[in-house]
């Protein structure tokens, strides 16, 4: 065990520069995956707070509701008229009834817990009340959308609709478009990475190529053999993981939470949550990485 | 041939589980063992049966490309035979698995002309070396090592570097080496290839002091003086056949 530990710190001594490359090739090519995660968190979170690209939204009146549309509040025979529309219609795949006090929550949700003591009391700036019961309609297919919204305008109780795709369709576009972006260019750099271990571990067996020699004539062990270059790749992965989830993190904290929060803050951003879920996958492909190819090639150079 | 291979000739028909306890005094046991390197016409061994016993001393002469090489490297499972069998130590090693060649080449120490010393450690770090590898403590390491050093000769210089040595004392280094974890058998491939007559004579003498510990010892050489004057077995190889094989050999009629 001595002397796999000292093999190993003079093999991350002797291959410095390489290992230098593929460490920093990892971890940008690990930051940029986990871009790409956070980045559809972020895309889910949209969808989530604003329905898919699918999706319409029909508000209905509410009491003392300004828009001309509406004479009182909603009544539960309206209701039943909308519903009975929607079933009939073509156009849609399914619907559900969002009622004032899930719309009222997911407010709430989208100000953070910071700002809850803003919804109680006497002077909350909102109450249930103030915001409406809407349907939600999901389409079979997001090109036949007309019937349905003309349709359900006229209808009693309807307040107004909105059609989700031109508040959320250019969003998701240039989310896709980062995601695809970042993940594309992560493929390139990991394929690039993975050709760097594979020259490494080369170099390093032709440099050790006496004593790995020696080693196999008296009876060490393949593991014992292969132990140090394992380790290597260990050791190299770790420091890529660590650096790019520190930057990752300085994204989440200077970029999410002190920026875009602040400017953006009708958009829900992703969380703690997201970043730890993003980190978990950046450690596990990491070392994976940098072994796979390992556990490869020292079968093939290091063959007993 | 002197030794005859009809009493365990049975392991034709035996599972190498059972096997004839002749077999495990013969250390070493090739059964018509023929190794043809892939493109080329003429095998390197053809149909070689050999059998050497526990505690023997056998050289294994004969010209360049007869064959001797590849009779070794067959020993140390680095190649299987094309066909036939090769028996080290009771087992059949070329249906050994690759997981338990490790354990096999832990029985066998080698030593070649060339030294193959590990340049930027000293003598009983190279010694030691070996131990390490195959997970000896530091305890044992550490008691081991000076009393091999001795064995071969070289005490007082533990501590020198390989490049400070003569050619005979790094040959010395190596035998320790190989010799350190008390093999059943010591492999030698020309040992005295580098080395003077009278240097070789020293090697020689060491080499016949560990058969006498009950190591046997298969040498490979060309070294004519040496052969006739230890008075050993020889196995000459011609083409890969085996020509003679002489209890008490000298290298060759013509001499």
């Amino acid at each position: 065990m001595r002397y796999v530990f000292s093999n190993l710190g003079q093999g991350l001594r002797r291959n410095l520069s390489m290992h230098l490359a593929v460490i920093l090739t990892l971890f940008v090519s690990l930051t940029l995956v986990g871009l790409g995660l956070l980045v559809r968190a972020q895309a889910e979170k949209a969808v989530d707070q604003w329905g898919s690209e699918l999706q319409i939204t029909a508000f209905l009146c509410r009491s003392d509701d300004p828009d001309p549309n509406c004479q009182s509040a909603v009544t539960d025979q309206q209701k039943e008229e909308i519903e009975r529309v929607v079933e009939a219609n073509p156009e849609v795949e399914s619907y559900y009834f969002e009622s004032q006090a899930t719309a009222f929550a997911k407010a709430k949700e989208l100000l953070g817990p910071d700002e809850a003591d803003r919804f109680e009391g006497p002077n909350a700036i909102l109450t249930e009340d103030d915001l409406a019961e809407s349907l939600w309609i999901t389409l079979k297919d997001r090109d036949e959308y007309q019937g349905i919204t003309s349709e359900i305008v006229g209808l009693d109780g309807v307040a107004n609709v909105r059609d989700q795709r031109e508040v959320i369709a250019p969003l998701l576009k240039i989310m896709t478009a980062m995601q695809v972006g970042s993940l594309g260019v992560a493929v390139f750099l990991v394929v690039a990475a993975l050709l760097l271990v594979a020259n490494t571990i080369r170099l390093a067996a032709f440099a050790r190529r006496k004593e790995i020699g020696i080693m196999r004539l008296v009876g060490a062990s393949t593991v014992y053999i292969a132990l140090p270059f394992l380790l290597e790749a260990v050791v190299t992965a770790l420091v890529a993981v660590g650096l790019s989830v520190v930057s990752l993190g300085a994204f989440m904290y200077f970029g999410v939470e002190q920026r875009f929060t602040d400017y953006l803050g009708f958009i829900p951003w992703v969380g703690v949550d997201d970043y730890l879920l993003t980190v978990a996958v950046v450690a596990v492909l990491g070392p994976v990485l940098t072994l796979l190819p390992t556990l490869l090639l020292t079968r093939k150079y290091l063959k007993v | 041939m002197s030794h005859d291979t009809s009493v365990a000739g049975a392991g034709v028909e035996v599972p190498t589980r059972v096997v004839p306890w002749r077999t495990l005094l013969r250390v070493i046991r090739f059964e018509k063992v023929t190794k043809t390197y892939p493109g080329t016409g003429a095998p390197a061994l053809d149909q070689v049966s050999v059998d050497v016993e526990k505690g023997e001393f056998v050289f294994l002469v004969g010209a360049s490309g007869s064959g001797k090489s590849t009779a070794l490297r067959l020993v140390l499972r680095e190649m299987r035979p094309t066909d036939g069998r090769v028996y080290v130590a009771g087992k059949e090693i070329n249906r050994l698995a690759g997981w338990k060649v490790p354990r096999l080449r832990r029985q066998i120490g080698t030593v070649f002309q060339d030294f193959r010393l590990l340049q930027n450690k000293s003598v009983a770090e190279n010694v030691a070396f070996a131990l390490e590898v195959i997970g000896k403590s530091r305890s044992e390491v550490r008691s081991t090592v000076p009393e091999t050093l001795e064995l071969v000769g070289l005490e007082g210089k533990a501590d020198r570097m390989p490049d400070e040595l003569s050619g005979g004392e790094q040959q010395r280094v190596a035998i320790a080496r190989a010799f350190v974890n008390r093999p059943m058998i010591l492999i030698a491939d020309e040992p005295t290839g580098n080395l003077d007559p009278t240097t070789s004579v020293g090697i020689m003498k060491l080499l016949d002091r560990i058969n006498r510990t009950g190591t046997t010892v298969v040498m490979a050489t060309h070294d004519h003086g040496i052969v006739d004057q230890m008075r050993k077995r020889v196995i000459e190889l011609e083409d890969g056949r085996v020509i003679r094989d002489h209890a008490q050999g000298v290298y060759g009629f013509q001499h």
